[in-house]
């Protein structure tokens, strides 16, 4: 029992990155009904960015984080204005193949960067383990479990409170009536890849603080998609359940089926979880059921 | 059916032809003619490189079917590959069977395969089921890296086709053997997508719901292609296998998947010849990027020792993201632009 907690808790605090992943895909679906393939490199090049100032340039994590939120904004800005702006009108299907055709040059440039080698940090946050019912728990996946929850909370605020925000959510319901109320949609659309870029890159700070910045690290916005999909690709609440559920079923199953089938389970659970949903309930699970026929 | 201006088919069997006019028989006896004698006066490279440029080909004709013609869009090609070449490899090496029989075999299980593949898109379209497929890669190469039947991360041996005492152990001799089924393939492709079949994959595309009004049953239509498809990725895996002598989960990585798509827009969705024109294309921009990487490497002593890799992946994706945003279409479309205009000259139209 204190093992199935163990593995409870431990996936808790993996579901929570890769929810943050997904929300930043959610946001960017809502408003613009992209779906996007690029933010795995998003988290990458936010993560590098962090990682050259802090480590390289030696300046305290403050003006790290502050300028690599602010690189984040500027890439999110740039996709949009020179992928995404021309496609307007065309199919949302060459958007997605455009977001696709980022991800691998990003993916490129950033093999180019790494040559092979992993960027590890040095600790900046306090290392070791807090015991909790007799288990321990290491502190920086604690450290990145918290501010992910932050995130959540900010961007609830966000959402309800600012201008902006209220611009967003509208353009997310109809453009056409969004801009009618003298919402200006191209802006809003460039907001939207800044802000959800500048999560991205949280995410991959807080995964490159558990695991060092590798080439696999753009990779796992795969897993962000996918927890996006299973949550329902336009549900914010959505992204949250089913990233802690992915995390909780990831590790759970590990624990229980590795033994049993000699290893690896958590790499595929994913992926098995994705198809059943998808089969299951296409819209997943708090998305909004849309009616058609396929 | 398009005709231009005088060009007139006067019987049946004329106008049903796939290579109709005598100008079109020359061009293609002279190309497949040479395109044979290539080993006489090539050097071993280029033949090494037009051998995987065929197994490609076939590859991507494979996906043109599923993705180009019936809207389908697969991202997982390279995990049906990877089923072809170890059916393929577990029926010569371990049942025995020679290379002629496990490649239209190992072509017929990836199909089986493929029809799980497919299944998804009973409740899923669009890039839902292109993520489907990315997840049906993922749990195929999962599988093949932890059954004992495909060697997990080992690999299995392949040996060469043979006929009697007679090997294809060559890369000049396995050209023989690899261009002619390509062929073979293409005419098949060819053939498929103007039959019913065919017609009805385009209009399975082009609007389910009018395509189902008319009576196509939509389901088993993209089922078909499924099959069609990964039929084609089967044989393209089997050639692999027996051409490189070894099956490893590492040869068939997402990425592989991901380059046939690109090569796919590139190309043309929905043209046969736009398969040749993207294989091609991204072949000489990656083979360009390789060539031209040392200088880089020089000029930019950042870029590190070796930066081929990453520079190529660049350069995808930016040809690609360009051919989105600028010509969707692809190469086939500014082919047939350019036929057009080539047979009214001096007119303008």
């Amino acid at each position: 029992m204190t093992e199935f907690l163990q593995l409870l808790v431990i996936g808790l605090l993996e579901g929570g990155l890769y929810a943050m992943v997904a929300v930043a895909m959610v946001l960017v679906y809502k408003s613009t009904h992209v779906v996007s393939l690029a933010h795995g490199q998003f988290m990458g090049f936010g993560a590098l960015a962090f990682w050259f100032v802090l480590v390289q340039l030696k300046m305290p994590i403050v003006v790290a984080l502050v300028l690599a939120l602010c690189f984040a904004a500027a890439v999110g800005w740039a996709v949009e204005r020179f992928a995404m702006r021309p496609l307007i009108g065309q199919p949302l299907f060459a958007a997605f193949l455009t977001t696709f055709a980022t991800f691998l040059m990003m993916d490129g440039l950033f093999q180019l960067i790494l040559k092979g080698e992993s960027a590890s940090f040095a600790a900046y946050l306090p290392l070791g383990s807090i015991s909790v019912a007799g288990k321990p728990l290491p502190t920086t996946q604690l450290a990145s479990f918290g501010a992910s929850l932050l995130l959540f909370a900010g961007l609830a605020v966000f959402f309800r409170f600012t201008k902006v925000g209220l611009g967003m959510r509208a353009t997310a319901e109809d453009h056409q009536l969004a801009q009618s109320t003298g919402i200006t949609v191209r802006s809003i659309f460039s907001y939207i890849w800044m802000l959800s870029t500048v999560v991205a890159t949280f995410a991959g700070i807080a995964l490159a603080n558990v695991s060092d910045i590798y080439f696999t690290l753009p990779y796992m916005g795969i897993k962000g998609l996918i927890v996006a999909l299973v949550g329902g690709l336009d549900s914010l609440p959505g992204a949250l359940l089913a990233g802690l559920l992915l995390g909780v079923l990831e590790n759970v199953s590990a624990g229980y089926l590795d033994p049993i089938v000699g290893g690896g389970v958590k790499e595929v659970a994913a992926y098995v979880l994705l198809l059943l949903v998808l089969l299951i309930r296409p819209y997943g699970l708090l998305g909004l059921v849309r009616i058609e026929r396929i | 059916m398009w005709r231009p201006c005088g060009i007139f088919d006067e019987t049946y069997r004329q106008d049903m032809a796939i290579v109709r006019t005598p100008l079109r028989w020359g061009v293609l006896t002279v190309s497949v003619g040479v395109l044979l004698a290539a080993p006489l006066f090539c050097s071993y490279y280029i033949v090494s490189v037009l051998n995987t440029l065929a197994i490609t080909v076939i590859a991507v004709l494979g996906l043109q079917i599923v993705t180009g013609y019936c809207g389908q869009v697969s991202f997982g090609q390279a995990a049906f590959m990877a089923v072809g070449a170890y059916s393929s490899a577990i029926l010569t090496e371990k049942l025995g069977l020679s290379f002629w029989i496990a490649m239209p075999v190992a072509g017929v299980i990836t199909g089986m395969y493929g029809l799980l593949g497919g299944a998804p898109s009973m409740r899923i379209k669009g890039f839902y089921l292109a993520v489907a497929t990315i997840a049906i890669h993922f749990v195929t190469m999962w599988l093949v890296q932890h059954l004992e039947i495909t060697g997990k991360s080992v690999g299995l041996p392949v040996s060469p086709p043979q006929i009697g005492p007679f090997a294809f152990d060559s890369d000049e001799r396995m050209f023989y053997i690899i261009i002619p089924v390509m062929l073979a393939m293409t005419y098949g492709a060819r053939n498929i997508v103007r039959t019913r079949v065919g017609r009805a994959f385009v209009a399975v595309r082009d609007n389910d719901l009018a395509a189902q009004v008319m009576g196509i049953n939509i389901y088993y239509y993209k089922l078909l292609a499924f099959f069609i498809s990964c039929f084609y990725a089967g044989v393209a895996g089997s050639l692999w296998a027996h051409y490189h002598g070894v099956c490893h989960p590492e040869q068939f990585q997402l990425l592989r998947g991901l380059w046939y798509i690109g090569m796919l827009i590139v190309g043309g969705l929905g043209s046969i010849p736009g398969v040749f024109f993207g294989v091609i294309l991204i072949r000489a921009l990656d083979e360009s990027v390789l060539m031209l990487s040392p200088y880089f490497a020089q000029w930019f002593p950042w870029l590190g020792t070796a930066p081929a890799a990453g520079l190529g992946l660049s350069a995808f994706g930016l040809v690609l993201a360009l051919f989105l945003i600028k010509e969707p279409r692809g190469l086939a479309h500014r082919w047939e632009i350019m036929k057009a205009s080539i047979r009214l000259y001096p007119f303008a139209y």
